[in-house]
């Protein structure tokens, strides 16, 4: 079953394109990563999904209903964000109690176990939390609450690294416990790729790439050595990437076709193959040219 | 498999060869159940879709079969079939690299191989 589809997605803000027909489907209980540039449509979308926003024309469906204004996919889903607006009257204990209330699937004990480990005190407020500890309650409301599918649009701004690769185990954990649908968002794809199953990849407000992570791995290769023979090994393929080294050397990144015995000949001309890491790549392919911003500089 | 020479080897790879070492070190017997997806998942802290993926290479080389139901299990063959691949695959390519990094540096055969015998298993990292 899929969790969400759509179809011809367009999102516009006065003249702006926000989404320009996006169309992807994702599957039941896989944690997916929703990765791209700032200002690519990725809070966009995951407010679509979250029926925060009402889509301009295409299709969308979450657990196969329109997600707009629709109860059940508000009972069905939390969407864990920056701008949580979490009311200011109640203090962090009130809150938790209060989001039990939401949730069918709540679950109270793994809620104040995790506040006690994050060393959070029950009579402070939201609002005087620093950033870092404002995202680590976030994500305790968004595992706590079990929800059949789980938003988190950038849920590790501002938290120290000890506590995001607390954060990416957690989700891990409870997710094998608790097999559910997951999307996040994030700038950290590195610190991320182990966790996801799926990556998928938006540009300009398409969908540019959605593979499982192994693949997304592998898509690519880095070609590095004497320019004149990487540019023969390089010609009429896919290039992802380039950039100079030195005075006769390059490293072009290209897509991942080549035989083993192609690779076997290319070691042997002299060229050195190196996979492409999944966070390279991202920002390889969701940037606007080849040389990325070492073209700005390259006008002289 | 593609890019293990290079470096960053992709994780499910990692994982089978971890599994390999395992039933080489004799931590897991013949039709002995191993780790689950979801074990894997959690010592590793991977996707357990990752972890699955690295069982089923070694289930596609006969290296473990599946139980419905019950898991997987180490054939009875799987340490020689882990021993073969290794010697024809993994050390293959290994003296490829060798005799091609020889070449590039001029180090003829026949100094190769006296740099080999010269190279005490004491001295090799495991």
């Amino acid at each position: 079953m899929s969790v969400i589809e759509c179809h011809g997605l367009t999102k516009k803000y006065e003249r702006n394109r926000a989404l320009n027909n996006l169309s992807f489907k994702i599957e039941e209980n896989k944690i997916t990563g929703l990765i791209g540039r700032n200002g690519s449509g990725k809070t966009t979308l995951l407010k679509i999904i979250a029926g925060h926003l009402k889509e301009t024309t295409g299709e969308i469906k979450v657990f196969s209903e329109k997600p707009f204004n629709n109860l059940t996919i508000s009972a069905n889903l939390i969407f864990i964000h920056d701008q949580m607006n979490l009311p200011t009257a109640l203090n962090l204990q009130e809150i938790l109690a209060a989001a039990a209330k939401f949730y069918e699937n709540w679950d109270a004990k793994l809620a104040y176990r995790l506040f006690d480990y994050f060393s959070f005190n029950q009579s402070q407020y939201y609002q005087d939390l620093s950033k870092g500890m404002k995202s680590t309650f976030n994500i305790i409301l968004g595992l706590s609450a079990r929800c059949p599918l789980t938003l988190f649009d950038e849920p590790t701004t501002g938290m120290d690294a000890a506590v995001r690769h607390d954060f990416y185990r957690a989700v891990l954990k409870d997710y094998i416990a608790y097999p559910r649908s997951f999307i996040i968002s994030s700038h950290h794809l590195n610190e991320i790729e182990d966790l996801l199953e799926e990556v998928l990849l938006i540009k300009e407000g398409k969908a540019h790439l959605h593979l499982p992570v192994e693949d997304f791995k592998e898509w690519a290769i880095g070609i590095q050595g004497k320019s004149s023979i990487v540019q023969e090994w390089t010609k009429d393929r896919e290039i992802i990437h380039t950039k100079n080294i030195g005075t006769d050397q390059s490293y072009v990144v290209v897509r991942n076709q080549f035989s083993d015995q192609e690779r076997q000949r290319a070691r042997t001309a002299g060229l050195n193959l190196t996979s492409v890491t999944a966070s390279d790549l991202s920002v390889y392919l969701t940037g606007k040219t080849e040389g990325g911003i070492d073209d700005v500089f390259n006008h002289g | 498999m593609n890019l293990n020479l290079d470096g960053t080897k992709p994780i499910y790879l990692q994982i089978s060869e971890w599994l390999e070492r395992e039933i080489l070190n004799g931590n897991f017997e013949s039709d002995q159940k191993i780790y689950s997806q979801y074990q894997l998942a959690e010592i590793f802290n991977i996707n357990p879709a990752t972890a699955a993926k690295g069982l089923n290479i070694l289930a596609d080389e006969n290296i473990l079969y599946k139980k419905r139901g019950l898991g997987m299990f180490v054939t009875s063959t799987a340490k020689e079939r882990i021993l073969s691949k290794r010697k024809n695959e993994t050390l293959k390519r290994l003296v490829e690299e060798i005799v091609l990094e020889a070449d590039r540096l001029n180090v003829s055969k026949a100094e190769l191989i006296e740099m080999i015998k010269a190279t005490s298993i004491g001295e090799v990292e495991k």
